[in-house]
């Protein structure tokens, strides 16, 4: 609670800063990138990365330094937990890095206090990475940064309660994941078929695809299209899953890999890290990775993280170069087995560190036509919103229609902040 | 004399429930935080290890700079303390017992202080600081936090029930303004400056965002940082680490807490505030 009213805070007084014309010359959009000096790279470069890239980047780095002997890569980690105030903070002071790491669905928000360099155009090209993933760096037609690595959701099963539901290879379409759910719980003997989240953080990543692969999308000529029939379906597909009892509707946190590994609960819908956590947990050989059902089309989300170099950067060319060096695929194939982070550049999956792994080609497949949402500054402001209505609809049994009319409602008073 | 056991009997069993809730969730930390990572995340949740495995405090201090997350949180959590004991006293002093033009005012404003919440304040401060060129430096760190209005509206309550006879007397036998406040007036206080010790130094150790938005280089960050920097991921959190974690962020709140704790009580019954 403490921490939602600091964001709010912190991106009031950033809005007032921008508005004001005191924080920034310009603010952002309609940029032009400036090109890059040739040559090798020298000087301090500083960045700031979360989580375990903050841990093992600096390590990772020295093979820049070797080709780079003139430049020094500092790394910084900062927590996941609050990297989005650290940012923001450091950009009102004009106190940031040279890079930063920047997930997906906080770009819009800080692309728009005009805080971003340009991506150079010379020194990348947009059809090496994945289009959802480069989508996410772009914010007016102009884009801040680039993908660094991806991540996408799939449908975790267990094989062998999957084998005895008459289902080996997982269901492929909306109308199978129902019979697939069922039968988990009559034939296999599931206490649930599948697990959904039902709304709370985070659930969009989760329910939008249902909507994407249902042709229904949330944007359309820069406005908020939520409550379109084509969402309004999925939603109420989704809902079904609970009105069903095929899903728990109260499962708490950390409860899901344990159940799944007890065969208590049969499927549910997550990203690559799981693999590894289910492993853990003594599932290991007893569950395989599916692509999402299709109705329309199978259309996962694609998440991950970007980075982004600061215009206040006081070594911004040896920043792109840096940069560039972590998209060239063969080292994107290095960082993916230091640290299990997949590729966003599309040419590192045909390295056979990839390319043998069955579970990894689901996910692989998927992100050539996985999406994200509209990088508009207010979206993370509006993700919240849409969380809190799934959570009426999956737990509290809302009419579908009513709560996307009260999502639709909040984004057009919102609006898209561009 | 039976009515007067029951009574005990009773009492007792209502305290033993109250300490079961409140040292519960603290007595699983300790507990868990010995378990496999598999075994905290299994439902329903087990009380005693099933094998005892120091793995989450082996991996606490192989993967994080410990001594040096330490050293940041117990310089900063002792100069805050020492600084609020030591201004909140002083203008706690001036604004209860001595007689100047503005002290209403100057009251006032303090009192106002406290309505403002600390989320408005925090990125003009930070910038302020930044600007300073103290970003990153331990200046940054405690310098903000030296005096705060709770402290001082603290002090000035509590000053309010000494005597003014008192300070006549000693200002008659000719001690001198500085000597009064060091002599008579501090150890008088030391109920009030054991309570806003432990509170200040509670505040100061369990910060956050502070020290997380000021240092940029992790060699700054205190243990809480440092903490959410490995235990928290982008998409899970390592429980076993976070609760060993934990256990050894609390010892020293604990080891304060044991040694002010009978000050503190009555810090509390005298000023009728926390």
């Amino acid at each position: 609670m403490r921490k939602k009213w600091l964001a709010v805070a912190t991106c009031a007084a950033l809005a007032a800063s921008v508005t004001a014309g005191c924080g920034r010359d310009d603010s952002g959009g309609g940029d032009t990138a400036e090109a890059v000096e040739e040559g090798k790279a020298t000087g301090e470069i500083t960045v700031w990365a979360m989580g375990t890239e903050g841990e093992k980047l600096s390590e990772f780095a020295k093979a820049f330094t070797t080709e780079n002997p003139d430049a020094k890569v500092t790394v910084t980690a900062v927590p996941w937990d609050s990297a989005q105030q650290k940012i923001s903070s450091a950009i009102a002071a004009k106190a940031t890095p040279d890079v930063s790491m920047i997930g997906t669905t906080m770009q819009g928000e800080f692309a728009k206090t005009g805080a971003l360099d340009p991506t150079p155009t010379d020194l990348f090209r947009k059809d090496s990475f994945f289009p959802g993933a480069w989508d996410t760096t772009v914010v007016d037609d102009t884009s801040y940064g680039i993908p660094w690595y991806v991540e996408t959701r799939g449908l975790f099963y267990r094989t062998d309660l999957a084998e005895k539901a008459g289902f080996p290879d997982g269901p492929k379409t909306w109308d199978e994941l129902t019979a697939f759910a069922q039968a988990m719980k009559d034939k296999a003997g599931a206490k649930w078929g599948i697990n959904l989240q039902p709304g709370k953080t985070g659930s969009w990543q989760t329910i939008l695809p249902f909507g994407w692969s249902n042709g229904a999308a949330i944007e359309a000529d820069g406005k908020w299209t939520f409550d379109t029939p084509q969402m309004t379906e999925a939603l109420t597909y989704y809902q079904s899953f609970f009105k069903d009892k095929l899903s728990p509707d109260d499962l708490p946190q950390g409860a899901l890999e344990p159940a799944f590994a007890k065969g208590e609960i049969a499927s549910f819908i997550s990203g690559p890290w799981h693999v590894g956590i289910l492993n853990e947990q003594g599932a290991k050989g007893k569950f395989a990775v599916a692509p999402l059902p299709a109705k329309q089309s199978s259309t996962s989300f694609i998440g991950g993280s970007n980075l982004a170099v600061f215009k206040d950067a006081k070594n911004r060319d040896a920043a792109w170069k840096f940069l560039a060096w972590l998209s060239k695929p063969d080292v994107q194939v290095k960082w993916y087995q230091a640290v299990s982070d997949l590729p966003a550049v599309q040419s590192a999956w045909d390295d056979p560190a990839l390319a043998s792994d069955p579970n990894l080609k689901v996910f692989g497949t998927a992100l050539e036509s996985a999406k994200a949402p509209p990088s508009f500054p207010t979206w993370t402001q509006l993700a919240a919103t849409f969380d809190v209505e799934a959570e009426k609809v999956c737990v509290g049994g809302a009419d579908p229609a009513a709560a996307l009319k009260a999502v639709q409602s909040q984004a057009e008073s919102i609006g898209t902040g561009s | 004399m039976t009515r007067d056991r029951i009574a005990r009997t009773s009492l007792y069993l209502v305290l033993v429930a109250g300490l079961l809730v409140v040292v519960g969730p603290f007595l699983w930390m300790l507990l868990s935080s010995f378990k496999t990572e598999a075994e905290i995340r299994s439902v329903p949740p087990t009380w005693w290890p099933s094998t005892w495995s120091p793995a989450n405090y082996r991996d606490l201090f192989d993967r994080l700079d410990f001594p040096q997350y330490f050293a940041n949180s117990a310089i900063v959590a002792v100069l805050v303390t020492a600084g609020n004991l030591l201004f909140c006293s002083l203008l706690g002093y001036a604004l209860a017992k001595l007689d100047f033009p503005g002290r209403k005012a100057l009251f006032l404003v303090v009192l106002g202080m406290l309505m403002v919440p600390g989320m408005v304040t925090f990125v003009p401060q930070f910038v302020l600081v930044s600007n300073m060129g103290l970003a990153n430096s331990y200046a940054g760190l405690v310098l903000p936090f030296l005096a705060g209005p709770f402290g001082v509206f603290l002090m000035r309550q509590f000053l309010l029930a000494i005597p003014d006879d008192l300070i006549e007397a000693a200002r008659v036998d000719g001690a001198g303004e500085w000597r009064i406040f060091w002599r008579v007036v501090l150890p008088l206080c030391k109920p009030a400056l054991a309570t806003l010790g432990i509170l200040t130094f509670l505040s100061s150790w369990n910060n956050f965002l502070w020290p997380l938005v000021v240092a940029t280089t992790d060699d700054k960050y205190t243990l809480p940082v440092a903490l959410a920097l490995y235990a928290i991921g982008q998409n899970r959190i390592y429980y076993g680490l976070l609760l060993a974690g934990a256990v050894v962020v609390v010892l020293p709140v604990l080891i304060v807490f044991l040694a002010l704790q009978r000050h503190f009580m009555r810090g509390i019954a005298t000023t009728g505030l926390k």
